[in-house]
């Protein structure tokens, strides 16, 4: 019978905390999903049909990398209640923060242009014109952000969220080789043909992908916006855990699906990509298609609001999705300007779109380890966070990451100049 | 004109409001933070050039 009780209690304490972790959870969740963004699906998809799944053991790594880095917003953002670009402001005063939020507002105008890319490559399939998905989606965003309050958009957003997943069901669809997919996954190797700039390229963008600056600035304003506190840190950090899982499973099945049908075909794009696998594969073609478009909407969404957080915090305008546009003009103008910006380059006749995605994400890791650094002192800094600080395990991690980072981009720059040394 | 001039005031109240850092780093931080800066502008200098090589 005390048996029975205490089974009784622990069901209804566990069950408390999941009730608890539901309400908290959304802020990692969606910032790691839309880290999948249309450029990360174009990443994954050329790296899966270059390379098979060859490079799967490099995904999962970038795994708890992403987490690792994230994590230091929730307690960052939970501490401090300010958002990442008030609180560089605050602590370094406004010469780093310029640069700081100047290096956002760069970086998030180039991966906004890469959503925009995405979305209208995905309706192209269906036979729209990039001008009315361009148009489409800017009175999506916008009814989006100006209905409701923080909590219906994130409740919006993480339907998106479910959507991305599509690339699930796409994989087990193809028929892939388990045993081919548990040793890539696990052996650490390089492809076939060893170390070229090809490959140096596709590592630096698929690291670009999965972390970024707007990643860090987007999920502590997040946080703060949805009024998380101190009691809060441990379900935050559980959300961005979950969410980093499912950022590497979708990569995963995308490349597995690309390194199943397309291997050693030339791919481009995701775009290109569903072209060719609608005439054999229409389903997992549409899925596909389905999936580019729903993984730009979601990064369109989340990269416009970093910005608009961002320049919110630092200018003092109301810049909380809980005001409404009168409340907030300068916020929400910003926000529309962004789209509007990004929306028009796509516009422009013969420009290097799928050039410019890649390139996009190769420029977003090499800003990276400035933003990186930034939140490493931050987080260590007593006064600021007192029993938050980070540990010495997550600071010997973090300054590995950065490190790891600035040696990629470093030989990668040198590639750039001795294009034959990697040959 | 307005809006620029509003814009101009608008980030010396910033610069004033922030202007004491609340964590201070040493000289040698300082050098070397700009130096990463400038070492990260550079290699994305170089990646525009062959973006640019690339599209001709």
């Amino acid at each position: 019978m005390y048996f029975l009780y205490k089974l009784f209690h622990q069901f209804r304490k566990t069950s408390k905390a999941f009730r608890m972790f539901l309400a908290i959870a959304g802020p990692g969740i969606i910032v790691m999903v839309a880290d999948n963004d249309a450029g990360g699906i174009t990443t994954y998809t050329v790296t899966g049909a270059k390379y098979g799944f060859h490079l799967l053991w490099f995904l999962i790594i970038l795994g708890p990398v992403a987490y690792f880095v994230q994590e230091m917003t929730v307690r960052l953002g939970a501490v401090t209640k300010r958002g990442h670009a008030e609180a560089i402001f605050h602590a370094f005063g406004s010469f780093w923060g310029w640069f700081s939020l100047l290096d956002l507002v760069f970086t998030d105008w180039l991966t906004m242009i890469t959503e925009f890319i995405g979305m209208t490559a995905a309706m192209s399939i269906f036979g729209i014109p990039p001008w009315i998905t361009i148009i489409g989606c800017w009175l999506m965003m916008g009814t989006m952000i100006t209905t409701g309050r923080y909590w219906t958009w994130e409740k919006i957003a993480l339907i998106f969220c479910l959507v991305n997943l599509i690339y699930i069901p796409a994989a087990f669809m193809v028929h892939p080789s388990v045993s081919d997919i548990i040793y890539n996954s696990f052996i650490p190797h390089l492809p076939p043909g060893g170390f070229t700039n090809d490959l140096f390229f596709l590592l630096m963008a698929n690291v670009g992908t999965t972390i970024a600056p707007w990643m860090i600035f987007f999920q502590q304003s997040t946080v703060v916006d949805k009024g998380l506190k101190e009691k809060d840190i441990r379900f935050g950090k559980v959300d961005t855990a979950f969410g980093s899982f499912l950022t590497v499973i979708v990569a995963v099945f995308l490349i597995i699906v690309c390194g199943k049908l397309l291997l050693g075909v030339p791919v481009e794009s995701a775009a290109e990509a569903t072209i060719k696998i609608m005439p054999t594969n229409n389903y997992i073609g549409t899925m596909f298609a389905i999936g580019l478009f729903d993984a730009g909407f979601l990064g369109a969404i989340c990269i416009s609001l970093a910005s608009s957080w961002a320049f919110g915090e630092v200018f003092g305008w109301a810049h909380s999705l809980n005001n409404k546009i009168k409340e907030a003009p300068w916020f929400y103008a910003y926000y529309f300007f962004d789209l509007l910006l990004a929306g028009v380059v796509v516009m422009i006749p013969k420009a290097p779109l799928v050039l410019i995605t890649l390139f996009v994400q190769v420029i977003a890791t090499t800003l990276l380890p400035a933003a990186l650094v930034f939140l490493i002192l931050l987080l260590n800094d007593k006064k600021t966070m007192g029993n938050y600080r980070n540990t010495l395990f997550e600071n010997v991690t973090n300054i590995g990451i950065v490190f790891a980072i600035i040696v990629m981009s470093t030989l990668y720059g040198v590639s750039t100049i001795f294009p034959h040394l990697f040959q | 004109m307005k809006m620029f001039s509003g814009l101009i005031t608008g980030v010396r109240m910033i610069n004033q409001k922030y202007s004491k850092p609340q964590i201070e780093m040493t000289l040698l931080t300082k050098i070397c933070l700009f130096g990463l800066r400038v070492y990260l502008f550079t290699l994305v200098g170089l990646m525009i050039y062959k973006f640019i090589e690339t599209i001709k």
